[in-house]
Parts: C-alpha cells; structure tokens; sequence
C-alpha cells in the first residue's frame, strides 16, 4: 500500500488520500464516497471553495476564483500533509 | 468630474482604486494593481467560441415532438435568457466603463460584455432554426409580464448608477434640479450606486440562468435539443467566468485592499446586498413556477428545481461573505454537475454534429486542387 494522508471532512470518519498527488483532492474526496460541490473543475468557478482547517495543500493549476483566507480549491489542489476540511 | 478618453493627469495606476479614481489613459498591462483581471482576459478568449459552429439543424425534430407545455419551457427559458444577456451585452460598458480606474480591469469588462454579445447572437442562432420566422419570440419579449417585470429589477440598479454617473460628469457633486425633481449627487452616494449594482450584477450572474440552464440540460439528458444543449453549456462556462469576475471585484473591496471607502459601504450596505441576492433567488423561483404552469417535463419539477436554486444560492452566498440562507445543503440535481464542467465543453471540429469548424483558420474560399494529395 503506497502512502496516504489522512483527512477528516465536515466531521465524517476519516478518509485516507494517496500522499502521491496522482489525484486532485476533489477526486480523492470523490473516490472515499464524499459528495462533493464543483462546477468547472479547472479552479476558476470557485463551486469547490472548502475551509481548511489543518494542514497544507499545494496548487496543481493557478487558481482564478477568489480565495479568501483559510480556503481552498480542491479540484485543483493536492493534498501535501493530513487534512482537516469543510467542504 | 469630466470623462475624458485619454485623461492626462499623470496618476500612478497601482495606486488607483478600482473605481472612481483617475479615468484610464493608457492601456497597459505591465504593471498592474490587481493582475487576476488580465488572467481573467485570457481565460475568457480561450474560451472563445461562434454559434455557428454548433450545428442545431436536428433540434427540429426534437422540438417537433415536444409536448405543448415542453414547448413552452423552452421557449420561455430562452426568451428570459435573451433578455439577460440584452442587458449584459451593453450594461457593464455603459455602466462600468465611465467609472472605472484600472486598465486591467477596464479591458475585462470589455471583453466580458463581448463575450454577452456572443450569448445574445447564439439565441438568433437557435431560433432561426426552429421557426422560420422567428420574430414573434423576440417581439414577445417586451410584451410578456413575467419577462418584463424581471427586467425593470435587473435594470433598475444599472441605470440608477448610470443616470447618476451622467450628473456627476457633467455637473459635479451638489443639488441637481431636472424637471424638477432635485438629486443629491456625491461621489460617496454613487459608489453606493455602484455597490448595489454589482450585488445585482453578481446576483445575475450568480442564479439567474440556472433555472433555465436546469431545463435545457434536463432535455440534454433524455438526449433531446442537444445542439441546443451544447451552445448552453458554453454560455455556462463564460457565466461561471462572469461570476467569478464579480466576486472578485465584491470581495477585493471588502477583504482586499482596494479603496477603503467601498470597504464601509459594504458593511454599511451589507442588508442591501443580501436582500438583493435573496430577491433575485424568489423570483427565480416564481420562474420556474411560471415554466411549469401548463405541466411539467420528464426529470424535473418545480419543487426540485426551486430546491436547486437554494443550493446554488447557498454556495453562491458564501462565495460574497453572505451567510447561506436556505436548507438546501445537497445537490438535487447531482446530473447538472456534468453539464457545468468545463472540460466536457470542448467544440471540437471532428465532431460530426458541428457544421462549421472556422476558428483560428482562414475563412476563404479553397479549392479540391489546394489540399494536394491530402485525405481529408
Ligand atoms: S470546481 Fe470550479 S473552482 Fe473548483
Ligand atoms: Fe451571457
Ligand atoms: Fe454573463
């Protein structure tokens, strides 16, 4: 089993990220049975925006929609430690 | 204060606000106080697209066989989009552009109105193609009462700040009598103005075409009006870019540093706004009552449809710092996601379905004997 990063969101039981970047966090949310809110997918709608609690992410892809502190926009971010998030 | 088209006063342009300071003389863009509105210039012409290279000649057919109250659904949907993008195809020039301080930003509302104007050439487009004359849609747009009384709400705000921008240029601050009705021009008094427009703006972007984007995409999902469909998702994807360029400008003056004046005014005016929004969510919601008052359509109903407005309202609300106000926190229209992603909205020239394929290439005449002995 390759590396993961735990991330807790809205409260729910933890769920575990692959730590390789090889998904978005919005498709690593996806792929643990999270609903998620996106639109373009391309991080210029802001439809993804989620408070970031704890923890770091970095930008795949720059993002265009406004981000105020302590946002994020996961679909064009990857998890880069454990996670604590509202989404 | 005089608008001038090439002000020659020597201001600093990164120490100009957004609005209401110096006009614009030279545009340029190497140095800029807020870049993301040249990033937002880029991604709106690469989004660039032409109606005519939506080929919608088999939405006939399809629109043939639609049920009376369906026909009235689409219609309906396509004359209240026609009107928004009437307004916005003009109003950020007329409205914005006299005020504005910034090049970077002057040049995207520019390109963002041009974008509308290609909104409003789409729905010719689909039109012609369903009706051979298709003049009584669009002379029913300034006769129908559900369209008309939206109209005067998304107007009002614009032509407020307009009419009020129009005394101050030509007058100055002070008491201004015309007709006898006497208004009291202040240039804190028009950013109020302005504020209250680009809430109304924002609220435009932010909700007002989600009713109708609703319906066409539901008739997309029982494969039906999909060339239809397709020019809708792209004037999607530029609205989402619009309303990205909205909460932009609302939040730099609230939590950036831009101009500490509209800072005030937007804690002054916080009610205002979300009153505003909030209108603007009831009467899309009347809307989609008004769609669904001869039946409704396989898929979707008003309830979920006004339950779909609350969710996106919601989302929306938090994007401008306004509390969310609905109940609805899950997407009941998990479908609609598809529809919006940008990635999926490629016009791409070996689709069979587009007839046209001329962007980014020369539209000349060419001859068999030019091609050689390509295959095509
Ligand atoms: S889905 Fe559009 S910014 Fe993330
Ligand atoms: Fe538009
Ligand atoms: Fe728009």
């Amino acid at each position: 089993m390759s590396e993961t990063f735990k991330v807790r969101v809205n409260q729910l039981p933890v769920i575990e990220v692959p730590a390789d970047g090889s998904q978005s966090l919005l498709e690593a949310l996806e792929a643990a049975g999270i609903e998620t809110r996106y639109h373009c997918r391309t991080g210029f709608c802001g439809a993804c925006r989620s408070k970031l609690h704890e923890g770091e992410v970095e930008y795949v892809n720059d993002p265009l929609a406004y981000i105020r502190p302590g946002e994020v926009l996961p679909c064009i971010c990857i998890a880069k430690s454990d996670l604590i998030l509202d989404h | 204060m005089r608008y001038s088209t090439f002000n020659q006063t020597n201001a600093n342009p990164l120490g100009e606000p957004m609005f209401f300071g110096n006009p614009v003389n030279v545009a340029r863009y190497d140095q800029q106080r807020h870049s993301i509105f040249e990033k937002l210039i880029e991604k709106q012409l690469s989004f660039f697209w032409r109606p005519e290279e939506v080929d919608v000649s088999r939405d006939r057919v399809d629109f043939q066989a639609m049920t009376d109250s369906e026909k009235h659904i689409f219609i309906s949907n396509l004359k209240y989009q026609t009107l928004l993008d009437s307004v916005q195809g003009r109003s950020p020039n007329i409205a914005f552009l006299p005020i504005v301080s910034l090049p970077e930003l002057e040049t995207w509302i520019e390109t963002w109105s041009f974008s509308e104007t290609i909104h409003s050439r789409s729905y010719t487009h689909i039109l012609r193609n369903l009706f051979s004359d298709p003049g009584k849609v669009f002379d029913d747009i300034v006769m129908n009462d559900q369209i008309c009384r939206r109209a005067t709400d998304i107007s009002r705000y614009y032509d407020d700040l307009i009419f009020h921008t129009q005394l101050w240029q030509t007058h100055g601050e002070g008491d201004i009598t015309i007709d006898d009705v006497t208004y009291h021009v202040t240039v804190r008094e028009l950013k109020k103005k302005l504020f209250l427009c680009m809430n109304s703006v924002n609220a435009l972007e932010a909700i007002r075409f989600y009713v109708s984007f609703a319906c066409t995409f539901a008739f997309a999902e029982r494969e039906m009006m999909e060339g239809n469909s397709k020019i809708i998702r792209l004037i999607a994807r530029d609205e989402n870019l619009h309303l990205t360029s909205t909460q932009h400008i609302l939040n730099l003056w609230q939590y950036g540093d831009d101009d500490p004046e509209m800072k005030e005014i937007a804690e002054e005016l916080r009610e205002e706004a979300l009153e505003i929004f909030t209108s603007a969510v009831e009467q899309e919601k009347q809307w989609a009552a008004y769609l669904f008052e001869n039946g409704s359509m396989i898929g979707l109903n008003k309830e979920i449809l006004c339950q779909y407005v609350e969710y996106i309202a919601n989302l929306r609300m938090q994007a401008i710092g306004l509390d969310p106000q609905y109940n609805q926190t899950s997407n009941p229209l998990p479908w609609m996601n598809k529809y919006l992603v940008s990635d999926n909205v490629q016009v791409a020239p070996q689709e069979a379905e587009i007839s046209s394929y001329l962007v980014g290439q020369i539209d000349s005449e060419v001859s068999a004997g030019d091609f050689g002995d390509f295959d095509l």
